[in-house]
């Protein structure tokens, strides 16, 4: 009897200690990480190096030949542009855009959070297959926007027709989901002590001082933190380009991650697609090193001697 | 204790969690579907696992037979219907499908060939040496009588055999390419009717004459198929019959030697879309099935057509009062070759990674075969190869039907070569892409025609590297 007190004491020890509990909270998050990314992290780079395709399943060992033929692939050399262009024109204009609004809800008055549950909708259903085909209908040929602008006596525009017009109508989908970045700069915004501001008005700052010379420098850590976080996932972008144009017109569209897609699983080329896949992972690196570098020159934090 | 609780809980979740992932198929028994438009949703991954290895199933035991298709609604309602007959017939056989449009039912059957998991029962086209690896071929099952091909002539089960005389797959029917157009649009433009040996300049003048008096499109968009029934039949058009193919006859390399032969194609085609004949990339893109095609919805007159196809859209046009007809694809000389040839629409194979191979080539057998079941099935596949079958639906063949089996009769008395081949090698997808972008290329003036015919040589020619 006392032996078995002692076996069950030993068992509710260690179903006590915080180290267990924690593993098995942590449990999901990671056995989904190790089978889901980890693995097939690691098996990627392998699969690099070699030639290997869904259809065929041998995996031959081939070099570096699939990153020496992707510089003379103009598909991906074109990708990488018109991904580069989709970063470099949504990120800020997305961040502008989620700044403006926040700050707008600031404002002390009843309906703000209802307005802020509102403007967060399209980042809760943004990327999703059926938003993306809302999309597609909404620039068709025939549609809403062509009809207003006929409804105005303007000419219609060939949205997804032409090679020049067509990403922008997926830049602007993904600038209309800038609700997560509200929210947080929303947040940062009420972190932002008011005595700063009294002083300011105070010493008779306008308003457009106050926002240039209190609001950005107490906000830049949270800018910092949502320039590095949107960026990555722009250059992820895949949906849009997938559902609404397909690539097009002329690759026009042909985002990044939608090439590695194409090249994966419908021309059979899987080792490829994992050098391409292996290449972004260094590019975005590098930006996201960059973006973390420049910082020291425009980001204030609160222990700064400046 | 606090802890302890959470700890038990948790535990009980994550039980919880593995007990729902694991599901018992093997005992299930034969449920009526209960939404006929439902599709069941990667029903492999867990099925295959669990049950045993019986390639001879008594005919008692419970059989899950996982099926996929693609095609378009009319497709999916009919053949939904004919496996629900099926499992009422055979209430051991449950048979889960899926369905899809051509372009995402061959990426997951890529994925699933990856992990040995393709479906039992799955349909190919001409494109199937890519998956021969995963085709089990039906010999033994016609030598025992599995399969009856006692109303099937040698000649139609030879369209589905390989050179060495391996039985792929049957045959779901016959089939040919062509033009389906719109008649009253034809004569609102003032353009006379196609005859049965008009030319590509007679199509170019009638697509760009019609979209300049009508503002609708002359010509709908050219959709994946076209490289096939366009493309390359332009090349088997040149010459004296037989001449040239695009691909050769063992799928071992090119079937011409000139490049420049395919220019004033890809001339037409970016012409058509630079006068708005036709739709561009953009316009295509709203092109889903061949229910949306630009014909159907009134605003082109002409579409590519495998004529399986027909009877579809002209219901669906003979609804709304408009007369749709069918038009041989054009040559490049009246009195040259129509390089139109009839062959397998597609066929059902069954999969080397089937747990019930013989079960699956009965459904197949049956599926050809009955007379119940293609009274529901009507040919949408394309003209049955079993001549009781097709007796029985040609003497009630709706007005749509009636214009597709003249058509295929009209086209089987072209003069065709000895030996052709209407194959595509592995690989084809990306240089039909690479294609159709060539064509956008010489839209906006990029290239011309003719480096386009050259790049679009180069690409298909590394196929065979």
């Amino acid at each position: 009897m006392s032996k078995n007190t002692e076996k069950t004491s030993v068992i509710s020890r260690f179903l006590n200690k915080d180290q267990t509990v924690g593993n098995i909270f942590a449990f999901p998050f990671i056995f989904g990480f190790v089978c889901f990314s980890f693995i097939p992290i690691i098996t990627s780079f392998y699969y690099a190096f070699t030639d290997y395709s869904m259809g065929s399943k041998t995996a031959t060992y081939i070099g570096a030949a699939n990153f020496i033929k992707l510089l003379h692939d103009e598909i991906f050399i074109k990708s990488l542009g018109i991904t580069l262009k989709y970063v470099l024109i949504s990120v800020p204009l997305k961040l502008a855009f989620a700044l403006l609004i926040a700050f707008v809800l600031t404002r002390k008055s009843r309906m703000v959070t209802v307005y802020r549950s509102l403007y967060y909708v399209p980042s809760l259903v943004g990327g999703s297959v059926a938003v993306a085909l809302v999309w597609k209908q909404l620039f068709a040929r025939k549609g809403l926007f062509n009809s207003v602008l006929a409804g105005l006596g303007l000419s219609t525009v060939n949205w997804f027709g032409d090679t020049k017009l067509a990403l922008y109508p997926l830049i602007l989908m993904t600038v209309w989901q800038f609700g997560s970045s509200m929210i947080i700069f929303a947040a940062g915004l009420k972190e932002i002590p008011t005595m700063y501001y009294e002083a300011a008005r105070i010493d008779g700052a306008g308003a457009w001082q106050m926002f240039k010379s209190i609001t950005i420098p107490c906000l830049s850590p949270i800018i910092l933190y949502n320039l590095v976080m949107q960026t990555i996932q722009a250059f992820m972008a895949f949906t849009q380009a997938f559902v609404i144009t397909g690539g097009g017109p002329n690759n026009g569209t042909m985002m990044y991650a939608l090439n590695v897609y194409n090249q994966a699983f419908k021309y059979n080329h899987m080792g490829y697609a994992c050098a391409m896949s292996w290449f972004m992972l260094v590019v975005m690196s590098i930006i996201t090193l960059m973006i973390f570098k420049s910082s020291k020159f425009w980001v204030f934090g609160e222990g700064d001697d400046e | 204790m606090k802890k302890m609780l959470a700890t038990l809980l948790t535990a009980t979740m994550l039980f919880g969690l593995t007990a729902c992932g694991t599901t018992a198929p093997a005992a299930d028994t034969n449920t009526p579907a209960e939404d006929t438009a439902a599709v069941v949703e990667d029903a492999g991954s867990d099925t295959t696992d669990a049950v045993t290895e019986t390639t001879t199933a008594d005919s008692d035991e419970p059989v899950t037979l996982r099926m996929a298709w693609w095609g378009s609604q009319t497709r999916h309602d009919i053949t939904v219907e004919v496996i629900e007959m099926y499992e009422k017939e055979h209430p051991n056989v449950k048979i889960e499908y899926e369905f899809y449009d051509f372009d995402s039912y061959f990426t997951k059957l890529k994925t699933l060939v990856a992990s040995d998991q393709v479906w039992d029962i799955f349909q190919l086209g001409g494109n199937f040496p890519e998956y021969i690896d995963k085709i089990y071929y039906m010999n033994e099952f016609i030598d025992s009588g599995v399969v009856d091909t006692s109303k099937i002539s040698n000649a139609y089960l030879k369209i589905t055999q390989d050179t060495d005389g391996n039985q792929i797959g049957l045959s779901n029917g016959l089939n040919t390419y062509g033009i389906a157009y719109d008649v009253d649009m034809f004569n609102e433009a003032g353009v006379a009717l196609p005859t049965e040996n008009w030319t590509w300049d007679d199509f170019e003048k009638a697509a760009l004459t019609i979209a300049e008096k009508t503002g609708h499109f002359g010509s709908s968009g050219f959709t994946s198929s076209e490289f096939i029934a366009g493309c390359s039949t332009f090349i088997g058009q040149q010459g004296k019959v037989g001449e040239y193919g695009f691909f050769n006859l063992d799928l071992t390399g090119m079937g011409f030697t000139d490049a420049q032969m395919l220019t004033p194609y890809i001339e037409m085609r970016a012409n058509l879309i630079k006068n708005g004949a036709s739709p561009d990339a953009g316009a295509e893109m709203e092109i889903t099935n061949i229910e949306n095609d630009f014909l159907v919805t009134g605003e082109a007159a002409m579409t590519w057509v495998a004529v399986n196809q027909f009877p579809t859209i002209y219901d669906i046009c003979a609804q709304e009062g408009r007369h749709l007809a069918l038009a041989t694809v054009p040559r490049v000389k009246a009195d040259g070759p129509a390089g139109s040839v009839i062959q397998s629409s597609q066929m059902l194979c069954v999969s080397q990674d089937s747990q019930y191979k013989e079960e699956a080539a009965k459904f197949i057998s049956w599926f050809q075969n009955s007379t119940d079941c293609n009274n529901v099935l009507k040919g949408e596949r394309g003209i049955p190869i079993n001549d009781d079958v097709r007796k029985a639906l040609e003497a009630e063949a709706t007005d749509g039907q009636k214009i597709m089996y003249d058509y295929v009769s009209l086209v089987g008395t072209f003069e065709t070569p000895e030996k052709i081949n209407v194959l595509s090698p592995a690989g084809q997808d990306e240089v039909v892409d690479n294609y159709r972008n060539y064509i956008q290329q010489v839209v906006s003036g990029e290239i011309t025609a003719s480096e386009a015919a050259d790049k679009t040589y180069a690409d298909a020619e590394k196929l065979f590297k």
